[in-house]
């Protein structure tokens, strides 16, 4: 069936041939770019929707012969994502903003638009996909294992699935460059871009600190509260990462935790990153129920563990087979059954 | 699919006597108007045939057209040219708050200099008050500049009666006439302008001309130095065609400029009147008489400009947001500020511009295509908040 289908195109290799994909199935296209400029602060300028990455995108649809335009969605970021970031850095979390950004804004207020602007669906160039089973779409994971980003889509409501296509599930990323290239798509060699849009390359202290969060330097300790050293602020460490407390020889340290009240970064040793379990909420499911037995994903990077999950009122919690490394508040925890997504939840704390 | 035009105030067509007049100074009538051979010649002959168009049209002399390359190269020249000129005298300029950004911009450059800018406030319909001017004039102004009719919301300018106050003081007037010049009839004396910015492509010419009207015995620092070339005050060889457009631009509107206007007019106010019948929780904006033929400024509540824009195109229809040049960015518009909107609504606001080749059909097939476009984004930016809300 042709549908008029809206292509959300940064001016990237994935989206592109998401566009060029659809167009050759026969679909009405129109290509999408989301200027998400976030409003002209210092250190707050964006890279993901330059006016370069508008322009390749602007090529990219005159060369596939569909209409482009763009949509300003800057308000939307900074209220529903950047702000909310800021706010969880204050209170010592590790938020994931493009889980945010995919439930907010790709796959809600742009989705939305989309939908009153007459597009039966809304396209990316996620690697991700979509199955049916029993007349119900489900979200599936991407056979391109090492670029699937169903990670950071779990939080999309559900109900938006039956309008949303991704092009790129049966695709490996040298596939996608190799279909770039025979279309002539000039942006088929464009090296990817890995980090958040929002954060400026003078990183991620000094844009906290432009969005006053506060820099106070407080004590590293250790679990029985011994005090070992000095940190510079809280906001600049994150559980797993290495703790570089300087003139101390050792084994190395980790940060464990993030004590607010008393500024404190709680650090030890490599196997007292390991917990059991976690607990999440935000919980979003993708299916009717949740099994009892999925693989639960902590971080982007993680391979996935064998667990038991549990719904407990709004919370969910996810008991590991094999205790798991640095479980990090403010990060999401991702279910899964096979290559079927289940849903997931963002970590609030760890089980020890 | 049809395709409506309805952003007249962004640009116009090229008229094809305008383009056919134009076509022979492309090819081989190249000749350098400053030249003294005949290629030189019948250049210098065209260009000043062009000027005595334009000046018909204003009611000016002549030798009071300076071209210039469109109206924010000459709004540039009015503001700078005077600053520089007038410095000895005074460091104090005078504007309205809903000025188009080529006279607000060099304005800001100017207050990096040392100079004084006031900006009068408009009332809800967007017009100054001329006891507002009177009121903001010092012996230290040196210039008053308040646009003859807003681009964006279509609002006519009192031009004559503040320039009556600031001529008692001695005091040059200058006023951005791009939205006017060749639709409304007007000469410089009716509203007593000593400089008026014009430009060729919003009266069916090419772009990239306009004009700089300069009354005899005003004086004014050149931006461009050079050649010697407009009798020094704007060096640069002549754009020949474009020049040549202009004048037969101005030649036209001057037969039909009446009649086209009273028509406009006329489907302004059936589109006006059309979606006032059809739609509900929206503001028109603007002065409700004293306003540009071919404006419609209208907000809607609980919608956003960008998604409707883009659905009447998508639907064969054009028109615009506030104005056509912050096209990627939704910067609430400061003249939808200055009348007071809310920043919602200014957010939800089109500007529907008519033209010559504006049929009545037209505007019914906006009227018919608007109503369901604007329901069924009122109901996403409900469902948008609701999904925020549960979050």
């Amino acid at each position: 069936m042709r549908n008029r289908v809206a292509v959300a195109v940064s001016g990237g290799v994935d989206s592109s041939v998401a566009a060029l994909l659809l167009k050759e199935q026969g679909h009405e296209v129109v290509g999408i770019t989301m200027c998400l400029g976030v409003a002209a602060e210092e250190g707050g300028h964006t890279k993901c929707c330059g006016p370069q990455e508008i322009e390749d995108a602007r090529r990219v649809c005159a060369i596939l012969d569909v209409p482009h335009y763009t949509m300003d969605f800057s308000r939307d970021l900074e209220e529903d994502v950047v702000k909310p970031f800021v706010e969880e850095y204050r209170i010592g979390r590790t938020p994931n903003p493009c889980v945010a950004c995919n439930r907010f804004i790709k796959f809600g207020t742009l989705l939305e638009k989309a939908t009153a602007m007459g597009f039966d669906c809304l396209a990316t160039g996620h690697y991700a996909g979509i199955a049916r089973r029993d007349g119900k779409p489900l979200l599936m994971r991407s056979g391109e294992t090492r670029k699937d980003q169903t990670y950071f889509l779990h939080a999309i409501r559900r109900e938006t699935l039956e309008r949303i296509r991704f092009p790129l599930a049966a695709l490996m990323k040298d596939q996608v460059r190799r279909l770039a290239r025979e279309k002539g798509l000039p942006v088929s060699d464009k090296p990817e871009s890995q980090d958040i849009c929002f954060i400026p390359k003078t990183g991620y202290g000094a844009f906290l600190r432009c969005r006053g969060i506060e820099m106070k330097p407080g004590e590293f300790v250790d679990r029985k509260g011994t005090l070992l050293g000095g940190h510079p602020g809280f906001a600049l460490y994150t559980p797993g990462q290495r703790a570089r407390l300087g003139g101390r020889a050792g084994d190395p340290l980790y940060v464990l935790a993030i004590d607010v009240k008393k500024n404190r970064v709680i650090v030890g040793d490599k196997a007292d990153l390991l917990a059991r379990g976690l607990i999440a909420d935000r919980v979003n499911l993708l299916v009717d129920e949740l099994p009892a037995r999925a693989v639960a994903k902590i971080r982007y990077a993680h391979r996935g563990v064998p667990s038991s999950a549990a719904l407990d009122g709004d919370r969910l919690r996810v008991v590991f087979d094999e205790p798991q490394e640095a479980i990090t508040p403010g990060q999401s925890v991702v279910l899964y059954d096979g290559d079927v997504v289940l849903g997931g939840g963002i970590i609030r704390e760890a089980l020890t | 699919m049809k395709k409506i035009y309805l952003d007249h105030a962004a640009t116009t067509s090229t008229d094809p006597a305008v383009l056919e007049a134009m076509i022979p100074w492309f090819r081989d009538r190249f000749g350098n108007p400053s030249s003294p051979h005949t290629f030189g010649r019948e250049g210098r002959a065209a260009v000043e045939t062009a000027r005595e168009k334009v000046a018909a049209l204003l009611g000016a002399g002549p030798m009071e057209v300076v071209f210039a390359s469109g109206g924010t190269e000459s709004d540039t020249m009015a503001l700078w040219g005077v600053a520089r000129a007038l410095r000895d005298r005074g460091n104090h300029i005078v504007v309205s708050s809903v000025e188009h950004h080529a006279v607000l911009e060099p304005c800001r450059e100017l207050a990096g200099e040392g100079f004084e800018i006031t900006q009068l406030p408009v009332d809800a319909n967007g017009m100054v008050d001329p006891d507002d001017a009177a009121r903001a004039l010092t012996h230290r102004t040196i210039l008053v500049s308040v646009m003859h009719a807003n681009n964006e919301i279509g609002t006519i300018q009192p031009v004559a009666e503040i320039a009556r106050l600031a001529h008692a003081k001695g005091i040059y007037v200058h006023t951005d006439a791009v939205q006017t010049f060749g639709h409304v009839p007007f000469t410089v004396d009716e509203i007593e302008a000593d400089l008026l910015s014009l430009s060729a492509h919003k009266l069916y010419g090419p772009k990239g001309v306009g004009a700089l009207f300069i009354r005899k015995g005003i004086r004014i620092a050149p931006l461009l130095r050079g050649g010697g070339q407009e009798r020094g005050r704007r060096a640069s060889t002549e754009n020949v065609p474009g020049i040549v457009g202009l004048g037969r631009a101005a030649e036209v509107a001057r037969e039909n400029m009446a009649g086209e206007a009273a028509e406009l007019a006329r489907l302004r106010e059936r589109l006006i009147e059309g979606i006032r019948e059809r739609i509900e929780g929206l503001r028109f904006n603007g002065h409700p008489e004293r306003r540009l033929p071919g404006n419609v400024s209208v907000s809607f509540e609980g919608v956003e400009a960008e998604p409707l824009l883009l659905t009447l195109d998508l639907m064969g229809i054009a028109c615009s947001g506030g104005s056509a040049c912050s096209s990627t960015s939704v910067e609430v518009s400061h003249v939808l500020s200055a009348i007071g909107r809310e920043a919602g609504m200014a957010r939800g606001t089109i500007r529907f511009s008519l033209g010559r080749e504006t049929s009545e059909e037209d505007i019914d097939r906006v009227l018919e295509v608007l109503p369901p476009v604007v329901k069924r984004l009122r109901a996403a930016g409900r469902k948008g908040t609701e999904a925020r809300q549960n979050a």
